[in-house]
């Protein structure tokens, strides 16, 4: 299925498009540009379609496995040396971007490596050394193969200082509205599994600001957080105000609310009855009984949530930068509003690779913190 | 030891526990019994105070249970229910442990304590400590149950149908068990069922309970003797002289047997086995192997080779068997009389069906003053 997806990335779509500038669209190049590289890719996707006919379970995986990490520093190397050699004689605007070809080779890549059983390896030791061995490569790449020539990295070479900054403001944002996220939404699911009009009260309207789309939700913070640091001098004086940072993470905090709070209720409401009655015979508080008995039993739940939760954090920080927030999204908005594909990319990439980061170390926290007795 | 004083519990319109004055002395085991709906588990709940009294006052050691704070009240009585309520995410030693947690014990005295209960309720320490309540039978977690509720020896232990959810077999072992720890730990023990066979074998005092009223506060003898109304007479059912064997011990009516040893000649066992028709043969050691036909060594054969063998488990009761284990013994196998060995198969006398007969008809007599059960 990868090898498929693969083989018809590397034949049918463009590989790299050479262009005059970094705005205008340019001539198709096929693999061929990849020169020597061109022979690997086909080898290692001969090796993906390996994995389908293989007759046993663990060739199947290694040969599977053994492609995709390959197939990812070809490519490396592959779109290095195209944009090397497209680039000779041409002049100093002209840029090597990827084709659509790349895109659909990664998602082959993709397919064959989780095939291959990387979400399956628990342990560390076990998927980090190729992927140690992978970035190695592609690293290489940049430094000696031409990567650096594409023009993705040129966008980034432009605005390497800017980048850093709005990346820390991305995870800051998204950071701090998690934080916000928690702070209030686990008391919320708490109350709402001791009072019943709490709970439908609390679980609807989270679940109604779940419904509001994020740029509506934006907008409509500006007015009153203005009208707001206008009156009160003191909040202005925080930084309140109806651009900026404050109206993002008003709604990034509520947004965080309807997986946590619902979560949070869910986990503690879950906890058998018989186990809160012998607990209380036993002369356990209320409060022995909530941090002894009841969180540890709705953590994984609740991690669960907060998991939800960051990732989509991550994706809506990038839309407030419309209400004046300074972020990665200001990469993706600027590069559309120049029609520069690589500048989205460049805004857009590390969003996802984000998105990805905190979803799986997530759920590696939230693995390490269910106890060991109710483990599945 | 423990005292309700025209306890009353009303929920809105209805009255689940009305006017209810009982009292238990130290050491005795109270079974509360009656159809469901009748108060039983309610007015057990009054007693830790999961459920606060509408009206009355209850006394536990002369103290007015209101006038403690609940949750002090509640460690120092042992409480044990149907569902048990194990917590899921801590081992079965931190399980034991939780009121000695509360009340500050050292971590020695803890473990020491483990092993003492685990000892006790009939579960090997080193395999059960540190298995999670997921990996126990019922069976064995109703054991952990017992042994959590035993953990500070609180003098009071409130039990709620605790064998309710447990299969017929493992409920008789359970309650014989609970039997012996009974008499070894002399508890006062407050005992929810609705099984009347469960409460006549185990109760000192029955309580028998209906629409939230007493009908009936006395011995096991005197409920099945003189039931005080028809509802207690109905309650209690038809085939009450065979419930009172239950009451009555293998050892209070067993007889010496007639004996030969398996080796001996023909004339040693005639004058061994006295006038009676029929002799057990036994080792020298005392062992039971066997039965034989006097009439049969009369024409020379010597025991052994005349002799019926017979497998001791199969065809033996122990001392601390009922009477009723006897009968229904004897019927299976088509027996007049049935052994009596003990844990080696040593055998220690016999009991007739002649003395059952007497035991069911005259009731009074014989009655032990402790629960049958069955020995290990």
């Amino acid at each position: 299925m990868g090898a498929m997806v693969a083989l018809a990335g590397a034949t049918a779509l463009p590989f790299v498009e050479l262009r005059a500038n970094r705005l205008v669209p340019g001539a198709a190049h096929s693999v061929a540009a990849a020169g020597p590289w061109a022979y690997l890719l086909w080898l290692l996707v001969g090796v993906g379609f390996l994995s389908a006919v293989a007759p046993t379970e663990k060739a199947r995986a290694a040969s599977s496995t053994a492609s995709g990490y390959g197939l990812v520093v070809a490519l490396a190397w592959g779109i290095g040396h195209a944009a090397s050699t497209l680039l000779v004689g041409q002049p100093s605007a002209a840029r090597v971007s990827l084709g659509a070809g790349v895109w659909v080779l990664l998602a082959g890549t993709a397919i064959l490596g989780f095939s291959g059983g990387v979400e399956r390896r628990r342990k560390l030791v076990r998927w980090a050394g190729p992927l140690v061995l992978t970035a190695l490569a592609i690293a290489a790449a940049f430094a000696w193969g031409g990567l650096d020539r594409i023009s993705l990295a040129r966008e980034f070479a432009v605005r390497a200082s800017s980048f850093w900054t709005l990346l820390g403001g991305h995870l800051a944002m998204a950071g701090t509205g998690l934080g916000f996220g928690l702070a209030l939404g686990v008391p919320l699911g708490l109350w709402a599994t001791r009072n019943r009009h709490v709970r439908s009260v609390v679980l609807g309207v989270t679940g109604v600001i779940q419904t509001v789309p994020s740029l509506a939700l934006l907008g409509l913070l500006i007015a009153p957080l203005a009208a707001l640091s206008q009156a009160v001098p003191a909040l202005r004086a925080l930084g309140v105000r109806g651009i900026g940072a404050t109206p993002g993470l008003i709604a990034l905090t509520l947004y965080a609310l309807l997986p946590i709070v619902r979560n949070t209720y869910v986990g503690l409401a879950e906890v058998d009855p018989a186990v809160i009655d012998a607990g209380r015979g036993m002369g356990m508080s209320s409060w022995q009984l909530l941090w002894r008995v009841e969180f540890p039993l709705a953590l994984p739940l609740i991690i669960e949530g907060v998991r939800t939760a960051s990732v989509l954090l991550i994706g809506i920080t990038t839309l407030t930068v419309f209400a004046g927030a300074r972020n990665l999204g200001i990469l993706v908005f600027e590069g559309l509003g120049q029609f520069a594909p690589d500048l989205i990319l460049l805004g857009a990439l590390p969003i996802i690779a984000l998105a990805v980061v905190a979803d799986v170390a997530l759920s590696a926290l939230g693995r390490a913190l269910t106890p060991e007795g109710v483990r599945a | 030891m423990i005292r309700l004083e025209d306890v009353t519990r009303r929920y809105g319109d209805t009255t689940a526990v009305d006017s209810l004055s009982l009292e238990v002395a130290e050491g005795e085991v109270c079974v509360l019994i009656g159809p469901s709906g009748c108060g039983k588990t309610t007015t057990l709940r009054m007693i830790n105070r999961l459920i606060e009294p509408t009206s009355g006052h209850i006394f536990v050691d002369d103290r007015d249970i209101l006038s403690m704070p609940a949750e002090e009240l509640r460690r120092g009585l042992g409480y044990v229910i149907q569902s048990i309520g194990l917590f899921p995410h801590l081992d079965v030693a931190a399980n034991i442990c939780v009121v000695p947690r509360l009340l500050g014990w050292e971590k020695s005295r803890m473990a020491k304590r483990v092993d003492e209960l685990l000892a006790l309720v009939g579960l090997d320490p080193e395999a059960y400590r540190d298995k999670y309540p997921r990996q126990l039978s019922g069976g064995e977690a109703q054991r952990v149950g017992v042994a959590r509720a035993l953990a500070a020896d609180p003098p009071v232990l409130l039990m709620d149908e605790p064998f309710g959810a447990v299969d017929p077999l493992n409920r008789e072992r359970l309650q014989s068990e609970f039997a012996r720890i009974q008499r070894e730990l002399k508890k006062t023990v407050i005992f929810v069922t609705h099984d009347i066979d469960e409460a006549i074998r185990l109760a000192d005092k029955i309580a028998i309970m209906r629409d939230g009223k007493l009908q009936q506060f006395d011995t096991p003898e005197q409920v099945l003797n003189h039931p005080a109304n028809k509802f207690v007479h109905d309650f209690v059912g038809a085939d009450r002289a065979l419930k009172r064997l239950v009451r009555v011990r293998v050892a209070d009516v067993m007889r010496s047997p007639a004996t030969v040893l398996a080796d001996s000649d023909a004339l040693t066992v005639r004058v061994g086995a006295g006038r009676r028709r029929f002799a057990y043969v036994v080792e020298p050691d005392g062992r039971l192997v066997g039965w034989v036909d006097t009439n049969e060594v009369d024409r020379g054969l010597r025991p052994v080779e005349a002799m019926t063998r017979m497998d001791p488990v199969e065809a033996s009761v122990r001392p601390d068997d009922s009477l009723r284990d006897a009968l229904s013994r004897m019927l299976g196998l088509g027996f007049r009389a049935i052994a009596v060995t003990d844990k080696h198969d040593v055998l220690l006398g016999e009991v007739t069906f002649a003395a059952v007969e007497e035991a069911m008809t005259e009731g009074d007599e014989h009655i032990s003053n402790q629960p049958a059960e069955d020995a290990e």
